[in-house]
């Protein structure tokens, strides 16, 4: 079923963020760091919002795809670095980082999507903590101790090149990702995928008396967002960091972190993640610098705020206000 | 040697089974009656352990005399969280904010205040001072916002509303007493004493601390059964429109019973210390989140008797596992029991969601 090209117009705004943000980053000399965060906030919300803002479901577990995606990229160049693969690695640890992150989506989603509401937030909240007491309890990749694999990248791609890696190219790809769930999202919503979903994320009963395969519709959303995630981790903690720990990747406040920016920017919509990301990550920076420590005292009841007084969030009230004007056609 | 092993430690694990089933119960009672999921359920015995804790440690006040102290300061932040937050969300009669509302959440801000001055005279720190009157200025913003806008929502908000309202509610604990108390862990030592009982030994806190438990859990029953609250209360849960109709406050019901649930799960934070009273750090919730929910599960998740008699099963199920998976080389047998008891989750989430007994 082809949509004319007016309905993926959206998609112009993003670019154009996206464009915006890379340029200021290269550009203005010592912002690098910060227009990463910045991607990679954008790309985590919008890649949480895939499943969140369009099911209306919230998945407590969610950092846990990131650290399995993680573990991916670092299992890959931990055990082949030595097989002069050079940078076919780095492909093979994406993939290996979607596969697993698909694995663990795949066990999850086939018992929490059979469930409703509070029963779904219930089973996959203890996703994180359990994954993570696996890998320590059956010392699994070296179980607690972490895997440090810098030592590998150099021996296997030279210093020039493990440099630029983590310095630079895992940021691109961390670019890459948000726009690649930027645009998951839009065909989804203009295809059937997303109509199901905003069917049964309004009303599930009347949904599944109409004929859709509500589960089946949820896996398929759930299992994007979670190979969403696991590619993010692979680019922007593995690579990037150049060492997995699995305290440090099934941390559960990088769930609250996603839960932020997709309510800030408003859930459901394909810009809010982006707005909500650039909002969330220049005010963590800024409070970094003035009170460390403090950023998620600030904003959890900022959270209460937005759920109990502007559940639509900021690009939700936008919406709202380029109705029938021209610009009705960018902003969704 | 195995078996005198496993013997002593499921009796560990069912006497450690009673104070977990206490601490769900309140989780039970607050799902039975709101539909609410309390996501920051661990944070509250979280406080309740810092509570024990700063009570024995300043003042060596012995944790069982902290236990209505700790109810009390329960049953105020369930007051305060549900009418600033959950109200407008769950509120049957959509009536949305009422001047009460206000000065619940004025009161509420007042209080912060007052801790606050009190803090300052603690800590010298500037950057402390600038972010408790950017949090406080938060608060009020918001209570200003709720008193002008909170009126306008007509139908119930999504669950997905009320799950993220706990879990904040959960963050903003965490974090305050992070500021408060810094997040390194503490414990104290309370010994009064063992009991010897040949296959191993329980000391008298532990004891203590089950005896608490069994005994609040009976005077819960006796308070729903016997009394006319509770019967109010139990009303409710059957049929809140029903309830209405025949003369029920049911919005007070609401508060009432969502106070009386975090009173109870702080008061289980008590009891936890007299059980375990090291590893007291502000991030201890996560892990009795997580098995509370699979015990609130095994006793059908809107029952705080099925809540306790869960407790009881998963006391024994942990202690037994612990005990298995040390018999192999090469596990680290207190991780695997935690992923045991998630793996658990799924299984009865799948077979039986609506859990072990059938109690309606």
């Amino acid at each position: 079923m082809m949509r004319p090209v007016r309905a993926y117009y959206p998609i112009l705004p993003v670019l154009i963020g996206y464009g915006i943000l890379f340029g200021i980053g290269q550009m203005v000399p010592g912002k690098w760091q910060l227009i990463s965060q910045l991607a990679f906030f954008c790309a985590l919300g919008q890649a949480f919002n895939l499943f969140m803002g369009m099911t209306g479901y919230v998945d407590f577990g969610y950092v846990a795809f990131l650290g399995v995606g993680t573990y991916g990229m670092a299992v890959s160049i931990y055990y082949l670095f030595d097989k002069g693969l050079g940078l076919t690695m780095i492909v093979i640890g994406m993939i290996l980082a979607a596969v697993f992150s698909t694995l663990l989506s795949l066990a999850v989603g086939a018992v929490a999507l059979r469930l409703r509401g509070a029963y779904f937030a219930i089973a996959t909240i203890g996703v994180n903590e359990g994954f993570r007491f696996l890998i320590e309890g059956a010392r699994i990749w070296n179980g607690s101790d972490g895997m440090i694999f810098s030592r590998h990248m150099k021996t296997a791609f030279g210093r020039e090149t493990a440099m630029a890696l983590s310095m630079k190219w895992a940021d691109v790809i961390v670019f890459g990702v948000a726009f690649l769930a930027a645009v998951m999202t839009l065909l989804y919503m203009r295809n059937k995928v997303g109509y199901a979903l905003t069917a049964l994320r309004e009303d599930e009963d009347a949904a599944k008396v109409m004929g859709i395969n509500v589960t089946r519709y949820k896996l398929i959303a759930f299992i994007t967002s979670a190979i969403l995630a696991g590619l993010l981790g692979a680019s922007a903690w593995a690579l990037k960091l150049t060492y997995v720990y699995p305290t440090d990747v099934f941390a559960i406040h990088y769930t609250v972190e996603a839960i932020i920016i997709v309510l800030l920017g408003g859930a459901g919509t394909l810009l809010g993640p982006i707005v909500g990301g650039l909002i969330y990550g220049v005010s963590k920076y800024y409070l970094a610098i003035v009170l460390p420590g403090f950023q998620l005292m600030i904003f959890a009841p900022i959270i209460i705020m937005i759920i109990v007084l502007f559940p639509e969030g900021t690009v939700g009230i936008l919406k709202k206000r380029v109705f029938g004007t021209p610009l009705e056609k960018f902003i969704i | 040697m195995i078996f005198e092993q496993l013997s002593g430690n499921l009796l560990q694990g069912l006497v450690l089974g009673s104070v977990y089933g206490m601490a769900t119960m309140g989780l039970s009672l607050i799902f039975g009656v709101l539909q609410v999921v309390n996501v920051g359920h661990g944070a509250f015995i979280m406080v309740g352990a810092f509570t024990s804790l700063m009570m024995f440690q300043a003042a060596g006040v012995p944790p069982v005399l902290a236990i209505p102290v700790a109810f009390a300061i329960g049953m105020a932040l369930g007051m305060l969280f549900y009418f600033g937050a959950l109200k407008p969300l769950v509120s049957p009669s959509g009536s949305g904010i009422k001047s009460l509302d206000m000065r619940a959440v004025g009161m509420g801000a007042g209080i912060l205040v007052a801790l606050l001055v009190v803090m300052r005279f603690l800590s010298a720190a500037f950057k402390l001072h600038f972010a408790i009157t950017l949090f406080v200025a938060i608060i009020f913003l918001y209570g200003f916002l709720l008193y002008i806008y909170g009126g306008r929502r007509q139908d119930k908000a999504p669950e997905l509303a009320t799950l993220l309202v706990t879990f904040s509610i959960g963050v903003i604990l965490e974090e305050s007493v992070k500021q408060l108390f810094t997040s390194e862990a503490r414990g104290f030592n309370w010994a009064i004493g063992k009991l010897d009982l040949g296959v191993t030994v329980l000391p008298y806190t532990k004891l203590i601390a089950s005896f608490g438990s069994l005994t609040i859990a009976v005077l819960l029953y006796l308070w729903f059964r016997k009394t006319r609250a509770g019967m109010a209360m139990r009303s409710v849960v059957e049929d809140d429109v029903g309830a209405r109709v025949c003369g029920v406050n049911v919005d007070w019901q609401y508060a009432l019973s969502f106070s009386l649930g975090i009173g109870l799960t702080v008061t289980s934070g008590v009891l936890l210390t007299m059980f375990i009273p090291v590893g007291i750090n502000p991030y201890m919730g996560g892990p009795y989140t997580l098995k509370s929910f699979v015990i609130a599960v095994l006793g059908g998740l809107a029952s705080p008797y099925g809540a306790f008699f869960g407790g009881l099963v998963f006391g024994l199920v942990e202690n037994g596992s612990y005990t298995l998976f040390a018999q192999f080389q090469g596990l680290e047998p207190f991780a695997m029991t935690r992923f045991f008891s998630f793996v658990m989750l799924l299984v009865i989430l799948l077979l039986r969601p609506t859990g072990l007994l059938k109690v309606k």
